[in-house]
């Protein structure tokens, strides 16, 4: 039962970290646009071609 | 093998790589690649199906370009640059032609990659691009020249849209939402220890610290995330008034301070895991809501047709020298070169003009204006330029007055009646009430019991189902609109959207499609060619059978040169060294001049070279394949319609002979539209207006419920209680039946609740129910009416499914609702 004394600050460290990369998270624009991001794995060869324009 | 070109991106698509297609309303397309695959379903996914259309429309490039340059002026800079700390500054710019997530890609690597941009977002939904860049370093006509160079024309919007306020509110809340969630769960999980730990283990000491513990994961939760309540309710009280904040502001606040009580007296229950998930839950509900309201106002914005921000005026030497639109005065001289909006009221002084008043007056046809007519903002000028006297500028303007008159009407509507709050708000009453008298006679009976016994009351009698029962069927019924294209900008509509007894329509854009369609092709040649070779013509001039023939056509353009505009007749042109002619029968070909057919059926659009005619072109409007069946299913539920056009006679009377509407005004005005609205009202009936242009909007807002149809101009969305994004108008029948299953449900759950919370009530005071059963019963109550929301849109799904077999389901916005929902339920298990 005394591991208690261990375990439970424990678990209230692993959820202030995970509070504190959430705060960090949305304080750097990571939930702004929820939708685009979603769609830019689909482009394979919009890598290539965007870094010929930008070199162009 | 024919040459295909890709319906997204229009490239041609290489004969071994020919086989990948998309369904689009029905219709297979052809692509390119999976990328425009996937790009092709998201856009229709999201409603903006009149993207295809609009980046088919023609600009004049040059008047870019020579603008570009004016954006290195300070005094304009200072309306779209927002100065951040450390020298630096922020624009935001709307940017055509984005097509595509590779167009997002480029767009930001583009501007990353230039020296001075310190940060660039685009999104993709929005068009826009927030630019954040060191002023020293690179100029704004810098990085516009840069996005036209890759093809993109962008435009800056006035700075007041970077407000934070928005962006913060979304961010605030979010935290919020993940705090109490947090909180609750961890509250939840030491109350649980309380309520069924091991009995033999658990000595007072052990209680006491997981009474501590359920503190100090509630006290966040309270302080930091039920703010907003506390808040509410102190500017409700301050404004004399008991508004929704305040019962759950009283109830989280005295049972807050009575659970520390108990902490520190160390016995007795303790509350903690209750007020978090109480706040957890209704947090739940404000953030899908805030999520469907911002939803809605990025897509009126992403739609929304600027006004100019330049114009050429007349200086004292009678030369034109650009100027911005605010620096504009009356009795200035100013050019509107084709293709352009007219950014002030005036006297026309070219000796004629051709001007598209579509979207003030609902005027299909081009008008023709002689030197002296007046010309009013906001129309759009077509064939040879124009120069105007101004008459009336800035806020004087009658698409300024429009507005003004809009927003008069709207803060005329009654407010919807506020039952439900008023409800509870006495219902609170009544629960403090009972919860003082229990404690009271308690304290005579036995005052150990008396705190016990009237926190059980609190908790059980919380308003948690009662507050919960409007928002949950609100807030499901506004995913589920939304997943179907239908955005409801006023939560108050849904309740007037089950209610309305009477439809009036506007005609063209709402009833009949924006784009006046190519009817019928007559041709020597393929007519698939000729609509080419026409196109391609076309595609220079902005006239609206212009655009017709352009959104008609789906072959690549040829390369057209020389291209003249004969205002009012047509336009000739060059192709692979072959003269064209395209325009009026008459201008086209000398032919129908002389075999007499003049009088006759005239083709609307001749295409010609030489002295053969190539092809002919028979030009309509066409009506919304959906209008009919919307129509009917109204008549059916004896809902009369109506249509009231500013439109000519014969187009109005054929359009409601077609769909059987008996009822129907043309030439009408918005005053007259207006005072018909006030007639119908005053015989007691709830009038439902769905409109398109900037013209109905002072009809919109007087409306009992209003809507617009996604194409229509900015001012009517802004002004509408709904928007059919999906531009389906049978989605207006769909929104009334899941408007009256929200309402039923609505009923049911309010209710069920007000029967929990009496029957529990006494039972709580005569000291019977467990403080850990009293916890449990206000999660169940309130996961009972979560539930219950969530068959909202269970039937009339399946029953829709039925009568739109064979078209796309509507957009699908709001993947989340449903997610919120659920994950809410099963953390109040």
């Amino acid at each position: 039962m005394n591991i208690i004394i261990v375990m439970i600050p424990l678990s209230f460290l692993i959820l202030i970290g995970a509070l504190i990369a959430f705060f960090w998270a949305v304080n750097h624009d990571q939930f702004e646009d929820m939708d685009s991001p979603a769609l830019l794995p689909m482009s394979d060869c919009a890598d290539n071609e965007s870094e010929q324009k930008v070199d162009s | 093998m024919p040459c295909l070109t890709c319906f997204h991106c229009g490239k041609n698509i290489p004969a071994d790589q020919q086989g990948l297609t998309v369904q689009i309303k029905g219709n297979t397309q052809v692509v390119c690649s999976a990328l425009c695959r996937e790009s092709a379903r998201w856009i229709f996914k999201i409603g903006l199906d009149g993207f295809y259309q609009r980046g088919t429309t023609t600009r004049s490039n040059n008047l870019f370009q020579s603008e570009q340059a004016l954006w290195g002026n300070p005094e304009l800079l200072q309306h779209v640059i927002r100065a951040l700390p450390r020298g630096q500054s922020e624009v935001c710019v709307l940017v055509d032609d984005i097509r595509c997530n590779g167009c997002v890609l480029l767009i930001e690597r583009t501007l990353t990659g230039i020296p001075g941009v310190v940060q660039a977002q685009v999104n993709a939904l929005t068009r826009r691009a927030r630019i954040v860049f060191d002023a020293n370093k690179v100029t704004l006509a810098d990085l516009i020249e840069v996005l036209n160079d890759v093809g993109h024309q962008a435009r800056p919007l006035d700075a007041a849209v970077l407000n934070d306020a928005r962006r913060e509110e979304s961010r605030t809340l979010l935290k919020q939402l993940v705090v109490a969630a947090f909180g609750a769960m961890q509250g939840m999980m030491f109350a649980f220890i309380i309520y069924f730990g091991p009995a033999e283990e658990m000595n007072n000491a052990t209680l006491d610290l997981f009474r501590w513990l359920g503190f100090l994961v509630a006290s966040p939760v309270v302080l930091y995330s039920g703010q907003a309540f506390f808040k509410g309710a102190l500017r409700g009280l301050r404004a004399r008034q008991v508004n929704m904040d305040v019962p759950i502001a009283l109830a989280v606040g005295i049972i807050y301070i009575a659970s520390l009580y108990q902490a520190i007296q160390g016995a007795g229950e303790v509350y903690f895991d209750s007020i978090s998930m109480l706040i957890f839950f209704l947090l739940s509900g404000r953030f899908i809501e805030m999520r469907a309201r911002h939803r809605a106002i990025d897509h009126s914005e992403a739609l929304a047709q600027l006004m100019p921000n330049f114009v050429e005026r007349r200086n004292s030497e009678g030369d034109f020298e650009k100027i911005s639109v605010t620096q504009l005065k009356t009795e200035d001289i100013i050019r509107i070169s084709e293709g352009g909006h007219i950014p002030a009221d005036g006297i026309l002084l070219s000796t004629h003009a051709q001007i598209d008043e579509s979207l003030l007056s609902g005027e299909s046809q081009t008008q023709f204006k002689k030197t002296g007519d007046s010309l009013i903002s906001g129309s759009l000028v077509l064939g040879s330029p124009v120069e105007i006297r101004v008459t009336h500028c800035g806020d004087d303007t009658f698409l300024a007055t429009l507005s003004h008159l809009a927003n008069r009407a709207q803060t005329q509507r009654p407010r919807l009646a506020l039952l439900g709050q008023k409800a509870a708000a006495r219902f609170v009453k009544y629960v403090l009430g009972l919860s003082a008298l229990t404690s009271v006679l308690w304290f005579f009976v036995d005052p150990d019991t008396a705190l016990q016994a009237s926190l059980a009351v609190l908790v059980v009698a919380c308003p948690c189902a009662f507050a919960l029962a409007v928002p949950a069927a609100i807030t499901r019924s506004l995913g589920v609109l939304a997943a179907r294209g239908i955005l409801v900008i006023h939560p108050d509509a849904i309740e007037k959207l089950a209610t309305f007894d009477y439809v009036i329509f506007d005609k063209t854009g709402t009833l009949t499609l924006p784009q006046i369609s190519v009817k019928n092709i007559y041709s020597s040649l393929d007519k698939e060619q000729a609509l080419q070779i026409a196109a391609s013509l076309a595609q220079q001039s902005s006239h609206p059978l212009s655009k017709a023939l352009v959104c008609a056509n789906k072959s690549p353009y040829l390369a057209a040169e020389n291209i003249e505009v004969e205002t009012g007749k047509g336009l000739k042109g060059v192709i692979d060294n072959r003269l064209y002619y395209l325009g009026r029968a008459d201008f086209a070909s000398e032919l129908f001049t002389k075999s007499g057919l003049l009088d006759k059926n005239l083709p609307d659009l001749v295409l010609s070279s030489g002295d053969t005619v190539i092809a002919s072109f028979q030009i309509d409007e066409q009506l919304r394949e959906d209008a009919r069946a919307t129509v009917a299913a109204l008549q059916k539920n004896n809902i009369p319609c109506e249509i009231l056009s500013g439109d000519a006679q014969n187009r109005v009377g054929e359009v409601a002979g077609i769909l059987g509407i008996e009822q129907w005004q043309a030439r009408f005005l918005p005053a007259d539209k207006l005072s018909r609205i006030k007639d119908l009202q005053a015989q007691g009936r709830r009038v439902l207006v769905v409109g398109d242009g900037s013209n109905d909007a002072p009809i919109l807002a007087g409306a009992d419920v209003s809507v617009a149809l996604a194409s229509g101009t900015d001012l009517a969305q802004a002004q509408a209680d709904i928007v059919l994004c999906s531009e389906r108008l049978f989605s207006l029948i769909e929104a009334r039946d899941t408007a009256k299953q929200t309402l039923k449900i609505l009923m049911q759950n309010q209710r069920w609740a007000l029967t929990y919370n009496i029957s529990a009530m006494p039972l709580a005071a005569l000291g019977l129910v467990a403080p850990w059963l009293a916890a449990i019963g206000m999660s169940t109550s309130s996961l009972v009416v979560v539930l219950n929301a969530l068959r909202i849109g269970k039937d009339t799904e399946k029953q829709n499914k039925k009568i739109t077999q064979g078209k796309i389901p509507g957009a699908k916005i709001q993947p989340t609702d449903l997610h919120a929902l659920r994950t809410a339920q099963r953390t109040s298990l």
